[in-house]
């Protein structure tokens, strides 16, 4: 169990010897884990009545090492299932509110953190109180007004939504990032005649840019996966993000009883997040320790 | 310049959190029928959406539900977590390895979780439970059968909060000066007594945090209440954002329940009345805490 993969320190026998349960319970938790998400890749490859065999790694293992692995679930989730329009739709309001929560969240996370003037306090307070806010609480006068205004079902909606939602966190967090930054770089900006303006964006912003990275993968994640909103806002096939399409596709598939099909639709939405985090682990569990913070 | 950056930011703010909270709170006093209905049209109606809804039965057990998932989910899911930070922070190999799996339930789509656990772990013929179950030679058990529908959502709802309290507690053990450990080692203290004496008493401030996080999250549960009994609303399943959501969008084809947007608003009401109870309580138990999370 105790594989060294960077030797920082002599296997010390004693010492492992005296967390040998820590490990084992790591492990149980891990290997459910990898048992899970492996079972329903490996079952996203095989026919539902091989599924429903009950000798299902056997047929797996077969098909692995016979090269006749099928990718057929995956075509029909993609195509006749709509899964590419759900895909796409998220991918069009992942990375558009991603960037503008970044436009509005970081000007005004910067003035929060660098300046004092009236009313400071009350914002921070107001903006912590945000993340506490049940969805609940919001979502009946939001439903009122768009339908008064004609927007149910319509990408500019969600994609706003999704900004204004995510807006308090990310100021929240970008907050400690601005306030951890020397205010020499601002006085030496303004010496040189950099307007207040010009020193955010050429300066300042960059400064923070480990900051940025770190809370847009994590908003990328939440927005990616959001159900309860789009679920409400995104009524129609052509709107619906994947959380929500992935949901309405599980329904239909149960009574079709096409299970290889649901699992293959089941990965090729958790995938991108999936992915992200192999690459981006460290900076998301950073995103949520900063996230946290909160009095 | 600063009105600049700080405008789109409050004109947001205003839109989608200050306009709505102001206008569910007033409109859990009137009786509103669709969420579209105009103001002219409220009556006023004082507490009885809040009396109309304590007497309604389902919304009864919704509230037993969710009180229940709040208060032995969070004793049960709390604990793991801090077993695992404080596994983690004990100086095991791989660390980085275990935290990132345990946390990994939090980064997949509840759906896609969801859909893993009914249709893998829980399913009666090849599901994995069963499987175990039958190799130690037991006999099979209906996961989702009406008996344990609730403890199997609730397990595996917990199951993927684990990692995200963990993540919490572990930045707070961190935070605690190693200067103590060491101190309390060479007197000879216990990894028990290290535990109690030392890392408890100065997480207080980060079980506070976890408790409130806790409390937003079951407040806003909804996602496995659905996908648990998708087709209609069931007394195992059921909670308040379940609830809310038939009365006002009125979705599913029971029809118990007329539209009723006011006592969705009251439902509103009381979930974020409970945040906010849980988040004084708990700050005026821990005022006086040494680390600060």
């Amino acid at each position: 169990m105790a594989k060294p993969e960077k030797l920082k320190e002599p296997l010390n026998l004693k010492k492992e010897v005296r967390l040998t349960p820590g490990y084992l319970l790591c492990a149980i938790w891990v290997v459910f884990t990898f048992v899970v998400v492996g079972w329903v890749i490996c079952a996203s490859m095989l026919t539902s009545s091989e599924i429903f065999s009950g000798t299902m790694m056997r047929t797996f293992f077969e098909r692995l090492t016979s090269f006749t692995l099928r990718f057929e679930n995956y075509v029909k989730a993609w195509t006749t299932q709509k899964v590419s329009v759900f895909f796409l739709n998220s991918l069009i309001y992942t990375t558009i509110s991603c960037s503008c929560i970044i436009l509005v969240a970081a000007p005004a996370a910067y003035a929060l953190s660098r300046f004092k003037f009236p009313g400071n306090a009350l914002i921070q307070n107001l903006i912590a109180a945000a993340l506490g806010i049940p969805a609940i609480m919001i979502i009946m006068p939001l439903f009122g007004l768009v339908t008064s205004l004609k927007m149910t079902n319509t990408r500019f909606t969600i994609i706003l939504l999704y900004i204004a939602m995510n807006v308090p966190f990310t100021i929240f967090f970008l907050l400690t990032f601005f306030k951890n930054l020397s205010f020499t770089f601002e006085e030496a900006a303004a010496i040189d005649g950099c307007s207040p303006i010009g020193t955010f964006w050429r300066i300042m912003f960059p400064l923070a840019q480990p900051g940025i990275i770190t809370v847009t993968v994590f908003n990328f994640i939440t927005i990616w996966n959001e159900y309860f909103m789009s679920m409400i806002f995104a009524n129609k096939t052509q709107v619906r993000p994947v959380a929500v399409g992935l949901y309405n596709m599980i329904q239909s598939m149960r009574y079709t009883g096409d299970w290889g099909g649901m699992f293959a639709s089941v990965v090729i939405v958790f995938a991108p997040t999936f992915v992200i985090y192999l690459f981006l682990s460290e900076k998301i569990i950073a995103g949520v320790t900063g996230g946290a913070i909160k009095g | 310049m600063i009105v600049i950056f700080l405008t789109p930011a409050l004109i947001l703010y205003a839109l989608v959190f200050l306009y709505p909270v102001i206008r569910t709170s007033v409109m859990s006093f009137f009786k509103v029928e669709t969420v579209s209905q105009p103001v002219s049209e409220w009556s006023f109606y004082g507490v009885g959406n809040y009396i109309d809804l304590f007497r309604s039965n389902l919304f009864n057990v919704s509230m037993a539900n969710i009180l229940r998932l709040w208060l032995v989910g969070g004793v049960v899911v709390l604990a793991i977590a801090l077993l695992f930070a404080v596994i983690l922070t004990s100086g095991v190999r791989l660390k980085r390895f275990f935290r990132s799996v345990i946390y990994l339930p939090n980064v997949i789509s509840a759906v896609a979780m969801g859909t893993m656990w009914l249709n893998y772990v829980y399913n009666i013929d090849y599901g994995l439970f069963n499987n175990v179950i039958k190799f130690f030679g037991g006999d099979p058990v209906m996961w989702t059968g009406p008996v344990t529908l609730f403890w199997s959502m609730a397990i595996a709802y917990g199951f993927g909060m684990v990692g995200y309290h963990m993540l919490i507690f572990i930045s707070g053990i961190e935070r605690i000066g190693i200067d103590y450990y060491e101190a309390a080692g060479i007197e000879g203290a216990n990894v028990f007594q290290k535990f109690f004496y030392i890392t408890l008493p100065l997480l207080k401030g980060v079980v506070r945090s976890n408790i409130v996080i806790w409390t937003v999250a079951i407040a806003g549960f909804f996602v496995w209440g659905q996908l648990f009994s998708p087709v209609n609303l069931s007394n195992d399943t059921v909670t308040p954002v379940n609830y809310m959501y038939e009365l006002v969008f009125g979705a599913s084809s029971s029809a118990n329940t007329a539209r009723n947007t006011g006592a969705g608003a009251a439902i509103g009401v009381m979930m974020a009345m409970l945040v906010v109870i849980v988040s004084i309580v708990t700050t005026l138990i821990t005022r006086h805490d040494d680390v600060e999370l």
